[in-house]
């Protein structure tokens, strides 16, 4: 089964957007280079948070989670975090097998996210401006 | 059912792909089949990957076995010598602190009842051992 990839700029600027990446088929020892390569250029330019969107994955291995992990670690360094939202029942057992939930978010749709995203960055502005 | 693939990840995703119609020719209830896939998928990209090298003149076999009882899987390869089974158990934490090269044998373990390992003739053979629900 093949990975199709789909990487869509949801909001912000070009530079500094919030990202989705919507994957379908299976994230595998063959299809999991493809997505490495592909989330390259993204991270260069996606800023704190990048949102996976797995409605359409139905297989994954450890090669995948080694990307997502990969995707999680620079984005934490960055003080943001990966979040996936729409997993299959068998996707969201891998997670939870490998206790791969904390630290990342897990959305049950796109709104919840975006409402998540437009939260924070109230949190950011209010700082900015000095309030609490 | 048996396998003779060569030593590239595409190889493997086939035997994936084989598994996946036998179990659905046999009915094998999608969850347990989805678990002995990614069980597959992780102990024969281990052989592609490091045993073979993922040189595609190598080759390595894929036995899948149904009694009506249990599933079996066996995968043999001549690499050196590896018992994946006297991996340390591990806990599986994705902590950023943890290199995740360990959540393969963690997953397999996690899917199957049974991991087998003995070196026969030269060879690595390992067998994947699932049991199946009676039927109603």
């Amino acid at each position: 089964m093949p990975l199709d990839i789909q990487i869509v700029r949801t909001a912000g600027s070009d530079q500094t957007g919030v990202y989705t990446v919507k994957l379908t088929g299976s994230l595998d020892t063959l299809t999991a280079p493809d997505l490495e390569k592909e989330l390259t250029p993204v991270m260069a330019r996606c800023g704190k948070d990048l949102m996976f969107d797995l409605a359409g994955l139905k297989f994954i291995s450890s090669a995948g989670l080694r990307v997502f992990s990969m995707v999680r670690k620079q984005l934490k360094e960055r003080g943001g975090m990966a979040s996936f939202i729409s997993l299959q029942p068998q996707i969201t057992e891998v997670f939870a097998i490998i206790k791969a939930l904390p630290g990342v978010g897990m959305f049950t749709s796109e709104a919840e996210f975006d409402s998540y995203i437009a939260a924070r960055q109230r949190i950011v502005q209010n700082g900015q401006n000095g309030q609490v | 059912m048996k396998l003779e693939l060569k030593g590239t990840p595409g190889e493997v995703m086939r035997a994936v792909e084989s598994l996946q119609e036998f179990g659905e020719a046999k009915a094998i209830p999608a969850g347990i089949l989805f678990g002995l896939t990614l069980a597959l998928e992780e102990c024969a990209s281990n052989i592609v990957n490091h045993a073979l090298q993922r040189d595609p003149a190598q080759t390595f076999e894929v036995t899948l076995e149904h009694t009506g009882e249990a599933i079996s899987i066996e995968l043999r390869d001549s690499g050196i010598a590896f018992d994946p089974t006297l991996a340390p158990p591990g806990d599986g934490v994705a902590d950023d602190e943890e290199e995740p090269g360990g959540w393969g044998i963690f997953l397999v373990r996690k899917y199957t009842d049974n991991l087998i390992y003995s070196r026969e003739g030269g060879r690595n053979v390992l067998r994947l051992m699932k049991s199946l629900p009676l039927p109603a």
